[in-house]
C-alpha cells in the first residue's frame, strides 16, 4: 500500500509541477499553453539524450535540458503567443498552442523514435530500494522545491512583482510603464526552464518518452482547476490529489476507470467550486 | 474528297495505340503495398519491407509472373488508419490494383479491409486481430499472419501445460488491442478450466506497475501474463517484478521480445525466466540451427541488412518475402490476375510452404497460419533475428 501512495504523490508532484508552470506563463499572458507538459517531455527526452546518448556528466545534462526547455519557451512567445494576443483578444491562442504542441511532439518522435528509452540513474542507488527509491522522490522534492522557489520569486523580487502586477490588470501595468511584452517573454523562457526541470525529475519515472505531452497537458491543467487557477500551493495540493486519485483508483477499481475518474474528478471541482480548492474569485468592483 | 483511306489510317493508328496501351498495361501486375514505414510500429513494417522488396526484385530478375513483371506500389501510411484508408482507396479505384499487401497494424486493418473487399481485391492480411478476416463478408481477404488467438494460445499451452502453473495472473493495457487481449486470454482459460487469480488493465502509460505486480503475488499468481504491445508498460513489468526480488515466469505477449525492453529494464537478468509466443520459423533447434528454409532467406538477406548480425525480428521479413510469394503462387496457380480465379486458387490451397509459415486456406478458412508453427521463444536470447526455443 505504502507503493501506491509514494508512486502516487510523485506522479502527483509532476502533475503539480505542470501545474506550476501552468501558472507561471498564466500569470503574464492569461494563456493556458497547450505546450506546457511538452516542455516536461522535451527535459526528460534531451536529459536522457545529453547524458546518454552523448555521455555527458548528469550535471550538464541538466544543465543542457533546461536551456532546451527555456528555448522552447521563448519560442512559444515568439511564435504561439505574441502575434495572436497583440490581434485578437479571443482564444486563438488554443489553437496556435495545439499547433506548436503537436508539431514539436511529431518532430520528437520523429528524430527520438516513438518508443520510450530509458533515463539514466543520477544518483548511485540499488534499484532494490523500494518506495524510497530516487524515481519517487526526486519529482516529488523538485515539485516543492519549484513551488517554494515560485513563492519567493513573486514577494522578493522586481520580475516577481512585475509578474504579480500583470497577472492583476497587464494594462493598468503596461500604463505604468511595465515592458509587458518582455515580461510575457521572459515569464515564458522561466516556464520552458522549470518544466524541462520537472521533466528531467521524473525522468526515471517516466522514461525519455515522445507523447508524454498531453497527457501532461491535461493532467496538469486538471491539477491547476482543482487547486485553484494562480494558486502555487493550489497547485500542489491539486496535484497530489489528482495523482493519488489516479493511483489508489486504478489499484482498487482498475486502470480501464482511472481516466474517468481524473476527468470526473474536474468535473465535480468545477461544478460545486469552480475557481478551485484555494484559487480566488475574479470579482471586479464596479 | 476521299477521306476513306486517312479514316482508315486513323483507325488502325487508334486501335494499334489502344493495343499498345492496354498491352502495357497488361504486363504489369501492381501490387499495392500498405506499410507503416514512418511512425509507431513501424520497427516492424521496416523489417516487412525488406522481405517484400526482395521478393519483388527477385521475382522480377527471373522474368516475373507468367511473363508480367511486378510493380510494387508502395504507400506510407505513417500507422494512421485514416490515411490508411485513403490510400487504400486510391489504390483500389485510382491505381487500379491487383492485389494489396497490408496494412501492417490491426486499427488500420479494420478501416481498410471493408474497402478493399468492396473492391474484389485480393488482400494479404497481416494484421493479427481476428476481425480481419471473414471467408462471408470479406471473401478476398487471406491471412499469412497469425491471429491473435494464437499467439495468446500457445503462450497459455506453455504456462499450463509446460511449466505445469494454474495460478495465473492475466494483466492487459486500457487500450483496445490490450483489454480485447486479456479478454481472449481469460476466455482461453476458461475453456482450459482454469480462473486466473489475479486480472488487471493497466494505463499503458503507468509509471510504476510495484503495485499491481505486489497484489498478484498477494494473489498467489505463480505465472504473469501481460498481454500488451506497449513496450513502457513491459519494461516497468519487469522492472517491478526484478525490483522485489520476486522469481516468477512471466509469459506472454511477443512484444516482451523487443530490443527496446533490453534498454528499458533495471538489470540485464531481469529479463530472464520470460517467455513469448513467437515462431518455428524463426526459432533455433537444440543444435542451434534455423530451419533450412529460414536460413537460406537470412543469407540473402544479411547483406541487404548491413552485412553484420540481423538486428531486425526476422520474422517480419520472412512474412514480407511471402506475402509476395503467396501472390506468385497464387497468380501461376490461377493462370491469371483475375480476383475470381486467385480467390479461387488461394481458397484450395492444403499446403503452401512459404518461410515464415506453412499455410492452408479453404473456401471457409482465411487464415493460413497453422497453430504447429507457432513456438515459444526465450525472450532475452535475440540472436541474428531469431531466438531460441523455451525449455519444453
Amino acid at each position: 500500500m505504502w507503493s501506491v501512495l509514494v508512486s502516487g504523490l510523485a506522479t502527483g508532484a509532476l502533475f503539480a509541477a505542470t501545474a506550476l508552470v501552468y501558472n507561471v506563463m498564466f500569470s503574464t499572458s492569461k494563456v493556458l499553453s497547450i505546450t506546457t507538459g511538452h516542455l516536461a517531455m522535451l527535459g526528460g527526452v534531451f536529459g536522457a539524450w545529453f547524458i546518454t546518448g552523448l555521455g555527458l556528466p548528469w550535471i550538464i545534462g541538466l544543465v543542457g535540458a533546461v536551456v532546451v526547455g527555456a528555448a522552447f519557451g521563448w519560442l512559444t512567445d515568439v511564435l504561439a503567443i505574441r502575434r495572436v494576443l497583440a490581434r485578437s483578444d479571443e482564444h486563438l491562442w488554443l489553437l496556435s498552442t495545439l499547433a506548436l504542441a503537436t508539431m514539436v511532439q511529431q518532430a520528437v518522435g520523429l528524430w527520438w523514435g516513438t518508443e520510450p528509452k530509458p533515463f539514466p540513474r543520477l544518483i548511485p542507488q540499488d534499484f532494490g530500494a523500494g518506495i524510497t527509491d530516487q524515481k519517487f522522490w526526486l519529482p516529488i522534492a523538485i515539485a516543492v522545491g519549484m513551488a517554494l522557489g515560485l513563492e519567493l520569486f513573486y514577494r522578493r523580487t522586481m520580475y516577481g512583482k512585475l509578474f504579480l502586477a500583470m497577472s492583476e490588470d497587464a494594462f493598468a501595468a503596461r500604463a505604468r510603464g511595465v515592458p509587458t511584452d518582455r515580461i510575457r517573454a521572459v515569464s515564458y523562457v522561466i516556464a520552458g526552464a522549470l518544466g524541462a526541470l520537472a521533466g528531467f525529475a521524473a525522468g526515471q519515472l517516466t522514461f525519455a518518452y515522445f507523447a508524454l505531452g498531453l497527457t501532461l497537458t491535461l493532467n496538469g491543467f486538471i491539477a491547476l482547476a482543482v487547486g485553484g487557477l494562480g494558486s502555487n500551493v493550489g497547485a500542489l495540493i491539486g496535484g497530489a490529489a489528482l495523482g493519488l486519485l489516479n493511483a489508489f483508483s486504478s489499484y482498487f477499481v482498475g486502470g480501464e476507470f482511472q481516466q474517468t475518474i481524473s476527468v470526473g474528478l474536474l468535473l465535480l471541482v468545477l461544478l460545486l467550486k469552480p475557481e478551485g480548492l484555494l484559487g480566488s474569485k475574479n470579482t471586479r468592483p464596479v | 474528297m476521299n477521306q476513306a483511306p486517312k479514316l482508315l489510317a486513323g483507325i488502325v493508328l487508334g486501335a494499334a495505340l489502344s493495343l499498345l496501351g492496354s498491352a502495357a498495361v497488361a504486363q504489369n501486375i501492381r501490387i499495392g503495398w500498405l506499410s507503416s514505414l514512418t511512425g509507431p510500429l513501424s520497427s516492424a513494417a521496416l523489417a516487412e519491407n525488406q522481405g517484400v522488396q526482395l521478393a519483388v526484385e527477385e521475382i522480377n530478375a527471373a522474368g516475373g509472373i507468367l511473363g508480367r513483371q511486378i510493380e510494387l506500389l508502395t504507400r506510407d501510411t505513417a500507422g494512421d488508419p485514416t490515411k490508411a484508408v485513403n490510400f487504400a482507396q486510391q489504390l483500389a479505384f485510382s491505381d487500379k490494383v491487383d492485389f494489396v499487401i497490408g496494412p501492417v497494424n490491426s486499427g488500420e486493418g479494420l478501416a481498410t479491409t471493408p474497402v478493399l473487399a468492396k473492391a474484389g481485391i485480393p488482400t494479404m492480411v497481416i494484421g493479427s486481430i481476428d476481425q480481419l478476416t471473414d471467408a462471408k463478408k470479406y471473401p478476398r481477404a487471406f491471412r499469412v499472419i497469425n491471429t491473435n488467438t494464437q499467439w495468446i494460445g500457445s503462450a497459455n499451452d506453455y504456462a499450463l501445460k509446460t511449466l505445469k502453473r494454474t495460478k495465473v495472473a492475466v494483466i492487459g493495457d486500457t487500450t483496445g488491442y490490450g483489454t480485447s487481449s486479456a479478454k481472449t486470454a481469460q476466455e482461453l482459460l476458461d475453456k482450459a478450466g482454469i480462473k486466473p487469480v489475479y486480472n488487471v488493465l493497466i494505463d499503458p502509460n503507468k509509471t510504476d506497475l510495484s503495485d499491481e505486480m505486489a497484489k498478484a503475488k498477494a494473489a498467489g499468481a505463480d505465472v504473469v501474463m501481460p498481454w500488451s504491445a506497449a513496450t513502457g508498460l513491459l519494461g516497468r513489468l519487469l522492472n517491478a517484478r526484478g525490483d522485489m526480488g520476486w522469481d516468477v515466469p512471466v509469459v506472454g505477449h511477443p512484444a516482451l521480445m523487443a530490443a527496446q525492453i533490453r534498454a528499458l529494464l533495471n538489470k540485464p537478468q531481469y529479463w530472464e525466466n520470460t517467455f513469448a509466443a513467437g515462431y518455428v520459423s524463426t526459432t533455433y533447434d537444440e543444435s542451434g540451427k534455423l530451419p533450412a528454409r529460414t536460413q537460406e532467406l537470412v543469407d540473402k538477406m544479411r547483406p541487404r541488412l548491413g552485412g553484420k548480425d540481423i538486428d531486425v525480428l526476422f520474422w517480419w521479413v520472412a512474412m514480407g518475402y511471402d506475402c509476395v510469394k503467396i501472390i506468385e503462387y497464387a497468380v501461376k496457380t490461377a493462370g491469371s490476375t483475375d480476383p475470381a480465379a486467385v480467390q479461387k486458387a488461394l481458397e484450395n490451397t492444403p499446403r503452401y510452404e512459404g518461410i515464415y509459415a506453412t499455410y492452408t486456406w479453404g473456401p471457409d478458412q482465411r487464415n493460413g497460419f497453422p497453430d504447429s508453427n507457432m513456438a515459444v521463444n526465450v525472450a532475452n536470447t535475440f540472436k541474428d533475428g531469431s531466438f531460441r526455443m523455451a525449455p519444453r
